[in-house]
């Protein structure tokens, strides 16, 4: 194959559904977002659509299990329906740089989507995306990663190459906290699904740390063992201390960080940049990876395997 | 990792850029970073760490350069020129010649490369019988050759210092006898092209490639601005090594003169004054006598070592061998030689071009274009034009040159030492100066 084509981010949300953005890197004007079911076989596609840029980030609806959005290289927010072959639902055009990041709202009561851009704003959808209801600014840096909280309704975090963590709130169009978190690049950020005051932040400089919102002047935990950037880091939904991490330096790896010796595992399965990973949410412990050495790798880690670490409360 | 296709997107190019910003070197507060970019765009970044296995440059010195057969070294010859540098560079450093595993001079046109003239100068300048000396030719890059051979035998472990020299007396020697040639000579296509003149080869590439006589004289007029004002700076005061030596006058009388100045640059130089020269090689040519490179005479000399060992003996670090390529061209347009190598060393060294210093480069800004190189990277300080091309010298020249303006600038940098080969070739290396 003559160019790259770098999978960008995946999303487990369903049993057996992963779909995935694959951007090729060297060609702007070329992006396929891909559904794939997991069965005992293996993954198989579902269903795929041709974009003319390539697509960064990719989640599930909340509402409605056919429905995804996917943020792109043009700056676009796309809604899509794997009953509908062709075309998007919707186009949104307001970013004005690529859009990296885009997450969809679990509380109750809302069905809302948040977008984060490399032209430094986050917006906030509903479903119909036309328009956005607010554009927040106050990062001086792109925008990595936009995520929702679990817990608390209208709030998300995003994490930025300003080098701050911040949370913001919906309701009052501001940002409530802006974490000074890394002196490097902030490429990835996530809840904990257990504790509403514990967010992470995965840095350029190779570290994760785990912070409570409660007293930000130090980290709770700084997670050392990766030795380039970290890509993507996600929060285990089965056990409240446990989080997974993939990064530049080719691995995943997972982290207990209540332990003194936080680091559970170091999967080396792959021959390139890590860049998006996930968990399955109906089979506990089930990892879902992706990276640049073109492939997408479902797994069970076996540090994660029932009854080697403490169980969720 | 593939190789990257249609790399000309500015789209791509920025998303490229924000990617090459999460890699090593990291963690700085930096939010946006100089592009860095790696050819094959690995997470493991080639030879950017130091090695105590490094080939490094430890300090290098030069005469000025002298118009052949009216300047100050006309009368000079070249083992005391020779001889000039070779001291300097040590006494400098305050090493001994004996730590010195091999010594190598280049030069072109001294009966057999120079190399009685070579061993006499080294004697001349006290170094030790026990020190061997060789000599080089590969034309035009001889000086340069000089420093891969003695790099190469750092690398093979067969010595850990070396002295990497050339030098040329261009008053004292012309071309002259061109050796004992096959008849078959004449009938070879390739064969016969290489007895071109160089004047000539210029002029094919000119037309082959489209460079008008504007362009060159352009190109002259910055070399020439670029080295009056580094001359004016002071700039080349620190590498000069002041000559001594006899000059005899137009009547025949001898007097000592002191040479420390390059003689070849015209600070009066205008595009008007270069139009009106008439083309030097043919008739309806675009060459002229201010828009080639110079006849000259010089010498320079460049301390060479293992970094482990340079470093045990307490002596510092100038700058990095990172890449060296030589590689073959047409010989009927030879210039063309540093558009091949150019790439071929930066690719090795898996860097993009910071600071070429290219010699006898009249008509380079085509390929610089096409390399993508910014004019104002290439010899921001005069090159063979204003500077002048004492063949087997240029090379070791270039180094000292290249390396000491990444030092004035104060920043971990990289350079190009790149230049043509008459009978059809171009050789090129890639330095990295570690940072102030």
């Amino acid at each position: 194959m003559s160019h790259v084509t770098a999978i960008f981010n995946l999303n487990v949300i369903r049993v057996r559904e992963v779909t995935l953005s694959p951007a090729d890197h060297t060609r702007a004007g070329c992006g396929t977002l891909l559904v794939l079911d997991q069965t005992e076989t293996g993954l198989t596609l579902v269903r795929s659509w041709e974009w003319s840029d390539g697509l960064f980030d990719v989640a599930w609806s909340e509402a409605n299990e056919h429905i995804l959005v996917a943020g792109g290289g043009d700056g676009s927010l796309q809604l899509w329906d794997t009953a509908n072959h062709s075309a998007p639902l919707r186009v949104a055009k307001e970013h004005t740089q690529e859009v990296y990041t885009v997450d969809w709202s679990q509380t109750r009561g809302e069905s809302l989507i948040v977008s984060g851009s490399w032209d430094q704003t986050v917006k906030v959808w509903d479903p119909a995306l036309s328009p956005s209801l607010t554009t927040l600014r106050g990062h001086e840096g792109v925008i990595y990663s936009t995520i929702w909280s679990p817990h608390i309704p209208g709030c998300f975090a995003s994490a930025s190459g300003d080098g701050t963590l911040r949370i913001w709130d919906v309701k009052g169009a501001a940002c409530r906290l802006a974490i000074p978190a890394h002196k490097a690049e902030i490429l990835s950020c996530d809840w904990c699904k257990y504790d509403q005051n514990v967010v992470a932040t995965g840095s350029v400089d190779c570290t994760v740390c785990v912070w409570d919102l409660r007293n930000i002047r130090q980290p709770v935990n700084q997670l050392l063992g990766h030795t380039y950037a970290i890509r993507r880091l996600k929060f285990s939904p089965f056990d409240k201390t446990v989080l997974a991490s993939c990064s530049y330096d080719f691995t995943v790896r997972f982290w207990d960080y209540s332990r003194q010796q936080p680091l559970l595992d170091t999967v080396e399965h792959h021959s390139e940049f890590v860049c998006g990973l996930d968990f399955n949410l109906h089979i506990p412990n089930q990892v879902v990876d992706c990276s640049w050495d073109e492939t997408v790798k479902v797994y069970t880690p076996a540090c994660l395997s029932v009854g080697a670490h403490s169980a969720a409360p | 990792m593939s190789e990257l296709t249609g790399f000309h997107s500015s789209a791509v190019m920025h998303r490229l850029k924000i990617i090459s910003g999460h890699l090593p070197p990291g963690g700085s507060s930096n939010f946006r970073r100089d592009l860095r970019r790696s050819d094959c765009g690995s997470a493991t970044a080639a030879s950017s760490r130091s090695s105590p296995e490094d080939v490094v440059v430890v300090h290098g010195r030069r005469t000025a350069i002298g118009k052949a057969k009216r300047g100050g070294f006309k009368d000079t010859t070249p083992d005391e020129l020779l001889s000039a540098v070779m001291s300097a560079v040590l006494k400098d450093v305050g090493l001994s010649p004996e730590r010195l595993g091999d010594v190598c001079v280049g030069n072109v046109l001294q009966p057999g490369a120079g190399a009685l003239m070579a061993r006499v100068a080294h004697f001349l300048s006290g170094f030790p019988e026990s020190v061997p000396v060789y000599t080089v030719n590969r034309q035009c890059s001889s000086g340069l050759q000089a420093l891969f051979n003695v790099a190469g035998a750092i690398r093979s472990r067969a010595i850990d210092l070396g002295l990497a020299c050339g030098v040329e007396s261009m008053s004292l020697r012309g071309i002259g006898n061109p050796g004992d040639l096959s008849s078959r000579l004449m009938d070879n296509d390739k064969a016969r092209d290489c007895i071109i003149p160089m004047g000539i080869t210029s002029e094919n590439v000119a037309e082959r490639f489209g460079v008008s006589r504007e362009t060159q004289d352009a190109f002259a007029l910055r070399s020439q601005q670029n080295a009056a004002r580094a001359q004016r700076a002071g700039l080349f005061d620190h590498e000069i090594v002041p000559v001594t030596t006899k000059f005899v006058d137009d009547e025949g009388k001898e007097r000592q003169v002191t040479v420390s100045r390059d003689e070849g640059v015209r600070p009066g130089t205008t595009l008007e004054g270069l139009a009106k020269l008439r083309p030097a090689f043919k008739p309806d040519g675009s060459t002229t006598a201010g828009n080639s490179s110079q006849v000259s005479d010089g010498a320079a000399a460049v301390l060479i070592g293992r970094r482990s060992a340079v470093e045990a003996l307490g002596l510092p670090v100038l700058g990095v061998l990172r890449a060296s390529a030589v590689v073959g061209v047409p010989p009927d347009v030879m210039g063309i030689g540093p558009a091949y190598a150019i790439p071929a060393a930066l690719q090795q060294a898996g860097r993009k071009c910071l600071y070429a210093d290219v010699s006898s480069s009249d008509f380079r800004l085509r390929f610089m274009k096409d390399l993508g190189i910014p004019p104002e990277k290439v010899n921001p300080n005069g090159g063979a034009i204003a500077l002048g091309h004492p063949l087997g010298c240029t090379g070791a020249r270039q180094v000292v040159t290249l390396l000491n303006e990444l030092k004035r600038r104060g920043r971990r940098a990289y350079g190009v030492v790149s230049m043509c080969i008459g009978t059809g070739m171009g050789a090129a290396a890639v330095f990295e100066y570690p940072g102030a």
